[in-house]
C-alpha cells in the first residue's frame, strides 16, 4: 500500500489515503434473470492480472471520490493508461 | 581509564560525569558516551558471550552491526549498547552468560564445535520426534540472547511523525550534506536522515586533509553549519533508516536526545526523490579467532580515540586492506598508541604519502601480509601474521588488532527500493547497476575515497534529484557531471576473501557463530548459493542481519567453489534494516475517541463508559451491570438514553431516490411525508449490513439513520454501488452535527409535552410518524420520530449537537415528577432483546442474510429493476435449506442465562446464542439465537454448551418472539 495514487480531484497522494475497490468489471448487470453462476462471476470472480490492471479506488481519507486507475500488479505501482484505453 | 586530552573531534564532554550501574558496581562515563564506550572506559573488554559457543565478545564496530555488545539496559534485553547514549542512572547487565561475561560457565561450549556442524539442530534433533521438546529446552537454555520478562512494563515515551518532502537524503556524511544543500538551494523541501547522533560521517573524526588542505573534520563542521542554517533542510540525527517502500516511502526511527519529548520516534517520509549516501562499513577480515575481544575494526579503533577520547589499547597490530587503515595507523600513533606493525593485504596501490608517514614514525608496513590468527583465551595477546599464500608467518605481541579486509557499501535502502545489484569488479563490492526512478546515490558507497569527489558526487545527486522534481534544468546537471568526471573516481577495492587458514574458528557471522568451516560444510551438503547457506548455517539471521556477513558470504561462497566473485550476489535485505524497539512502532498510545454532546451530563449522572467503535458511550448507570433498575424504570416510568452515536445522513438531489432504491432492499418510492420507513441494507450476498429509518423531508430530500458502526462507511457504500451510473445526488454525513435523545417509557409523552412547542398527543403524533417542531419556546429545532426499539412509548429526538445539552437539561427537569432517569446501552440491549428487536453484528454475522433474520418482509420484490444490492443473492438463497435461522429461546432455569456466543449442540454444533439475559420484566432467562433450520420450530428443545457449564448442558426451548408485549400495544400508547 506504500504506492502513490492519483486522485482525479486531489492529484497524486499517499496510497494510505485510498481504499481499493476491486477490478473494473463494468456496470452492474440486470439482476432479474441472472443465473447464480453469472452473478457469482460478476460479484466475486476476479481476473487477477499479472501486469497492468484497471481498477477502482476511493479517496477515502480525502475527497471521497470513486475513480478508476491503472496499476501494474507486478510492481504495485500506478501506471499511465495503456494506449488502447487512453 | 584516562581520556585523551581534549581533541577538536570529541563528541564527549569529559567534564560532565554520568553515573551508571554495571554488575552491581557504580561506574561513571561522561556526557556524550554510548553505553559501550562508557563500559570500555571502565576497562570492560568482554561485553557478552556468543549465541552458540559462548565465546567472549567485545567491541568491534561501534555502529551496532553485530550483537557482540548487546546487553540488558534498564530491564530491556538485546539493547545495542554501541548505539545507545549513556544516561544518568542506567542499569546495565550482561546477557546469555552463566556467571559473568568474563568468566562464563558455559564457555566449554566453544570446545564442542566439532559436534555441532552447520545445520546441526536441523539434522540431529528432529528424530525421534519425542526427543525434540527435551532438546529444544536444552538448546534454548544454552543458546540465545537476552531474556524477556513478561512482567516488564516499558515506561518510555514514543512519538511518531509523518512528513512530505521533495528530496530525502539518507546519510549525513559529507556527500549527504552536500546533496541536501544542492537540493535545498534549488528551493526544494529536503529531509536529511543520519543514523549517528551527529552529522559528519567519516569526515567527522578524521584529521586527514580535505581538498583545500584543512582537516576533514573541520570541513565536515563547515558543511554542518551550512546545513543547519538552511531553512529548507530538516535534519533528523540518530535516525537510522528502517525501510524503503514503493514510490519512495522512507521509514526511520529516531532516538531522542535529553530534552526531547520522546525516547523513540517513528518517522515516515513520503518523498518524491531519495538520495542514498549511506557510505561504507568495513568488510570483516576472515582469520582464526577474528572476533576475539581486542580485535576491532579500524574505524572503531580510530573513533574510540578521536570521538570518545579512549586509546583503544596499548600496543597494536594493524591488518588492513585500504588507505583508511594506513591513515588510522598514522593518526593513532600520533595520539600515543604503540603500533608494532601494519600488515596491508594489498601488494600495491597504497597512498605512498601515508606509507612515508608511517615510515617516519618507525612503523613497518608489510605489503601482501594479513592477520592469520589472534591468540589469547579471553582477549588478544598476540597475533600471527602471514603472507597471503600462508608460506611465511610471524608472531607479534599486542593487545589490539585493528583488522579490516576493505570496505562494504551500505546498500540496504537501495536494495529495498528495488535497485538491481551486481558485483563490481573494480571496487569488489555489490553496487547498483540500475536504479528505480527518483532514486540517486552519492559518496563513499560508490567507492569514492577522494574528499572532493565525495562532496561533488553529493552535490551532483542533490541536483539530479532537483532536476527529477523539475526544479532545475538538465543543463546544470550535465555541467556538474563533467566536473565530477574530472575528479578521482572509485578506488580499487581489496579482493581478499579469507586469510590463508582452514577457517574452523574464522567467523563469517558473529551473531550466529557461523564459521568459514560451516559455510564449507553447507556447500558440501549441496547448499551452494548464499540464500541456502544463510538458511542452513543461520549466517546473517541474527540481530545484526547482514551487517557482518553480508558482503563476505557471497564472496566466500564463490571462493570455496573456485568460482569468480561475480557468481553470486548478497542475500536479500529486508526491512527493518536496523533493530527497532516495538514501542517505537506502537507510538504515542493516544486513545482517540469521540464523545457525545452530553458526555459530561451522563458522567455526572454516574455513567460507566465503555469504548464502542470510535465512541465512548455510557454503558451502565450503576454498579449493577444487570441494569435491573434502569430496565425497570423504562418499563414503569420514563428513561433517557443518549443515542447520538447513530449515523445520520441527508441525501438530496435529482437522483436521490434512485440511490435509495439501489441501496435499500425495500421500496423507497412509496414514502410519504411525516411517516417513518424502517429499512435495511444488504451486501451483494444478501447479508444484512445495516438497518435504520428513512424519512422524506421534501422532494428529492431524505434524512436517514444508520447504525453506529456503519456511519463511517455509508457514503463510500452509496458511492461505490452507484459508481457506474453518473447519478446526481449529494450525501451529507450529519452524524456529528446532530445529537439524538431517546425518551422512552409510559411517561414519555408527559415529559415531552412540557418541553415541546407542539401537540405530541397520540392523535397528532402517532406511532411510526415523523414530526419537526421546536422545543424550549422556539429555541431548539427538533426532528422527532415515534419509534419503539425498547418496546415502550418512545420519542427519538434529533437536535443540533450544540443544542443537545440544552434539550437534555429541559427533559431531565421536566421529567423529575415522572421518575425520569438515565439508562445506558446495556439496559437498552436488554429492553430491545425482550422485544425481539435485533442489533446487527449481535444477532447477525457476516453470513447472516435478511431472510435468516426473519426480516424478509422488508424486501420489496415488486419495485422494478433497480439493480438493488443484495436482491439477486436473496432470490438465489430463498430456497436454500442449509441456513441458520434467528429464533427466540427461553431457558429452563430462569436464573441461568448463557453467555453471548454460547454454542447450541447436539452431537455437533447446531448454532449459537446471540444475546441472552435474565429478564427482570418477565422473570425468565430469554435470548435470541441462530440455529439450523430444522431446530427453528417453536417448542424445539435445545442444549447449550458454554465454558462454565462443566459438562452439564444448559436446557432451552424455542419460543415465539417478542417475549414482551407481543402485540406491540405499549409502543403505540
Ligand atoms: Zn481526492
Amino acid at each position: 500500500m506504500a504506492l502513490m495514487i492519483t486522485c482525479p480531484v486531489c492529484g497524486p497522494r499517499n496510497g494510505y489515503e485510498f481504499r481499493y475497490g476491486g477490478e473494473d468489471k463494468g456496470p452492474r448487470p440486470a439482476q432479474r434473470e441472472l443465473s447464480p453462476g453469472d452473478w457469482f462471476q460478476y460479484v466475486h470472480a476476479n481476473d487477477c492480472a499479472d501486469g497492468i490492471q484497471k481498477e477502482w479506488w476511493v479517496h477515502r481519507d480525502g475527497c471521497g471520490v470513486w475513480f478508476t486507475t491503472y496499476r501494474d500488479t507486478t510492481v504495485n505501482r500506478e501506471v499511465p493508461p495503456p494506449e488502447e484505453d487512453a | 581509564m584516562n581520556r585523551l586530552r581534549a581533541l577538536p573531534t570529541f563528541r564527549i564532554d569529559p567534564a560532565r560525569r554520568v553515573a551508571f550501574r554495571y554488575r552491581n558496581r557504580s561506574l561513571h562515563g561522561v556526557a556524550g558516551d554510548t553505553v559501550a564506550t562508557a563500559l570500555y572506559a571502565n576497562g570492560v573488554r568482554i561485553f557478552g558471550r556468543s549465541l552458540k559457543y559462548h565465546r567472549p565478545r567485545g567491541l568491534y564496530s561501534l555502529d551496532g552491526e553485530c550483537s557482540n555488545t548487546c546487553m540488558q539496559v534498564d530491564g530491556i534485553p538485546n539493547v545495542r549498547t554501541e548505539n545507545t547514549p549513556l544516561r544518568e542512572g542506567m542499569q546495565i547487565k550482561e546477557q546469555n552468560v552463566v556467571g559473568s561475561a568474563a568468566f562464563d560457565l558455559m564457555a566449554f561450549m566453544d570446545k564442542l564445535d566439532r559436534l555441532m556442524p552447520a545445520g546441526f539442530y536441523y539434522r540431529s534433533l528432529h528424530k525421534p520426534a519425542r526427543l525434540w521438546p527435551v532438546a529444544m529446552r536444552q538448546v534454548r537454555r544454552a543458546a540465545g540472547l537476552g531474556k524477556i520478562s513478561p512482567d516488564f512494563r516499558y515506561g518510555g515515551r514514543c512519538d511518531e511523525v509523518y512528513l512530505n518532502a521533495e528530496v530525502c537524503v539518507v546519510g549525513g556524511g559529507a556527500a549527504g550534506m552536500s546533496a541536501a544543500l544542492s537540493a535545498a538551494e534549488s528551493g526544494l523541501r529536503v529531509i536529511l536522515l543520519e543514523a549517528r547522533p551527529w552529522l559528519g560521517g567519516c569526515f567527522d573524526y578524521r584529521p586527514g586533509p580535505s581538498q583545500d588542505g584543512e582537516p576533514l573534520y573541520r570541513r565536515s563542521r563547515e558543511l554542518l553549519r551550512s546545513v543547519s542554517e538552511h531553512p529548507g533542510i530538516r535534519v533528523f540525527t540518530h535516525s537510522p533508516v528502517v525501510g524503503h517502500y514503493t514510490d519512495n516511502l522512507v521509514t526511520a526511527f529516531q532516538t531522542g536526545e535529553p530534552g526531547d519529548a520522546f525516547d523513540y520516534r517513528y518517522i515516515e517520509i513520503r518523498s518524491r526523490t531519495v538520495v542514498v549516501a549511506t557510505g561504507c562499513i568495513e568488510r570483516p577480515l576472515l582469520f582464526e579467532h577474528n572476533e576475539r575481544p581486542g580485535v576491532m575494526q579500524v574505524g572503531c579503533a580510530q573513533r574510540l580515540a578521536r570521538t570518545y577520547g579512549l586509546l583503544p589499547g596499548e600496543r597494536a597490530v594493524f591488518s588492513v586492506g585500504h588507505d583508511l587503515g594506513l591513515e588510522a595507523a598514522v593518526d593513532l600513533s600520533d595520539l600515543g598508541l604503540e603500533i608494532a606493525c601494519v600488515a596491508d593485504l594489498r601488494q600495491d596501490g597504497h597512498d605512498e604519502h601515508l606509507v612515508t608517514q608511517l615510515a617516519e614514525r618507525g612503523i613497518e608496513v608489510l605489503r601482501g601480509w594479513v592477520a592469520a590468527r589472534a591468540h589469547g583465551a579471553r582477549a588478544v595477546r598476540a597475533v600471527t601474521l602471514a603472507t597471503l599464500d600462508g608460506t611465511v608467518q610471524k608472531r607479534l605481541d599486542c593487545d589490539l588488532l585493528a583488522a579490516s579486509a576493505g570496505l562494504t557499501p551500505v546498500v540496504g535502502p537501495l536494495t529495498l527500493a528495488g535497485a538491481q545489484m551486481d558485483y563490481d569488479a573494480h571496487t569488489g563490492a555489490f553496487l547498483p547497476s540500475e536504479l528505480p526512478p527518483g532514486l540517486f546515490t552519492a559518496g563513499r558507497l560508490l567507492g569514492l575515497h577522494d574528499a572532493e569527489s565525495i562532496e561533488t558526487s553529493g552535490r551532483l545527486a542533490g541536483l539530479q534529484a532537483a532536476a527529477h522534481c523539475g526544479a532545475v534544468d538538465a543543463a546544470a546537471v550535465v555541467e556538474l557531471q563533467a566536473q565530477a568526471a574530472a575528479l578521482p573516481g572509485p578506488q580499487r577495492g581489496s579482493k581478499l576473501v579469507t586469510a590463508p587458514v582452514k577457517g574452523r574458528k574464522s567467523f563469517v557471522c558473529f551473531d550466529e557463530d557461523t564459521t568459514v568451516k560451516n559455510v564449507r560444510q553447507s556447500i558440501a551438503r549441496g547448499f551452494d548459493i548464499p540464500e541456502l547457506i544463510k538458511r542452513f548455517s543461520s549466517a546473517g539471521t541474527g540481530p545484526g542481519q547482514g551487517g557482518i556477513p553480508g558482503h563476505n558470504l557471497p564472496l566466500l561462497t564463490a571462493h570455496l567453489q573456485g568460482k569468480p566473485p561475480s557468481s553470486f550476489v548478497s542475500t536479500t535485505i529486508r526491512a527493518p534494516l536496523v533493530p527497532v524497539p516495538v514501542a517505537a512502532y506502537a507510538g504515542s498510545r493516544h486513545d482517540m475517541c469521540k464523545r457525545t454532546p452530553v458526555h459530561d451530563s451522563q458522567k455526572a449522572a454516574g455513567g460507566v463508559f465503555r469504548r464502542m467503535g470510535v465512541w465512548r458511550r455510557a454503558r451502565y448507570f450503576s454498579d449493577d451491570f444487570s441494569c435491573r433498575e434502569e430496565v425497570r424504570n423504562v418499563r414503569e416510568n420514563v428513561g433517557l438514553l443518549d443515542a447520538s452515536t447513530l449515523g445520520k445522513f441527508r441525501l438530496h438531489g435529482p437522483d436521490a431516490l434512485k440511490a435509495l432504491q439501489r441501496i435499500y432492499i425495500g421500496d423507497m418510492s412509496k414514502m410519504t411525508a411525516g411517516k417513518i420507513k424502517y429499512a435495511a441494507m444488504c451486501n451483494d450476498d444478501g447479508c444484512v449490513i445495516d438497518d435504520g429509518v428513512v424519512v422524506k423531508r421534501g422532494e428529492n430530500d431524505y434524512y436517514f439513520t444508520t447504525s453506529t458502526a456503519r456511519a463511517g462507511a455509508t457514503i463510500e457504500w452509496f458511492r461505490y454501488h452507484t459508481r457506474y451510473d453518473g447519478w446526481e445526488f449529494h450525501l451529507v454525513n450529519l452524524t456529528d452535527a446532530f445529537g439524538v435523545i431517546n425518551l422512552a417509557g409510559p411517561n414519555a409523552r408527559k415529559v415531552l409535552e412540557k418541553v415541546a412547542d407542539a401537540d405530541v398527543s397520540n392523535e397528532a403524533f402517532p406511532f411510526a410518524a415523523y414530526r419537526e417542531f421546536t422545543a424550549g419556546g422556539g429555541a431548539i429545532a427538533v426532528r422527532a420520530m415515534r419509534l419503539g426499539f425498547v418496546g415502550e412509548l418512545s420519542f427519538e429526538l434529533h437536535v443540533p449537537s450544540s443544542l443537545m445539552q440544552a434539550l437534555w437539561g429541559l427533559l431531565e427537569e421536566a421529567g423529575k415528577p415522572f421518575g425520569i432517569r438515565n439508562f445506558g446501552v446495556e439496559a437498552q440491549n436488554v429492553l430491545r432483546m425482550e422485544k425481539g428487536h435485533i442489533i446487527l453484528g449481535q444477532e447477525s454475522e457476516q453470513r447472516t442474510n435478511l431472510l435468516d433474520l426473519g426480516l424478509g418482509f422488508l424486501w420489496a420484490r415488486d419495485k422494478g429493476e433497480c439493480k438493488t444490492v443484495g436482491e439477486a443473492a436473496l432470490r438465489h438463497a430463498e430456497n436454500d435449506p442449509g441456513r441458520l435461522k434467528l429464533v427466540g429461546i427461553r431457558m429452563q432455569d430462569p436464573q441461568r442465562a448463557p453467555k453471548d456466543g454460547a454454542l447450541i449442540v447436539d452431537r455437533r454444533i447446531r448454532g449459537y446464542v446471540c444475546t441472552a439475559r435474565h429478564s427482570f420484566t418477565l422473570e425468565q432467562a430469554v435470548g435470541l439465537a441462530l440455529v439450523e433450520e430444522p431446530l427453528a420450530g417453536i417448542g424445539t428443545r435445545l442444549d447449550i454448551y458454554e465454558d462454565e457449564c462443566r459438562g452439564e448442558l444448559l436446557k432451552a426451548e424455542v419460543v415465539a418472539v417478542p417475549f414482551y408485549d407481543p402485540d406491540g400495544k405499549r409502543m403505540r400508547m
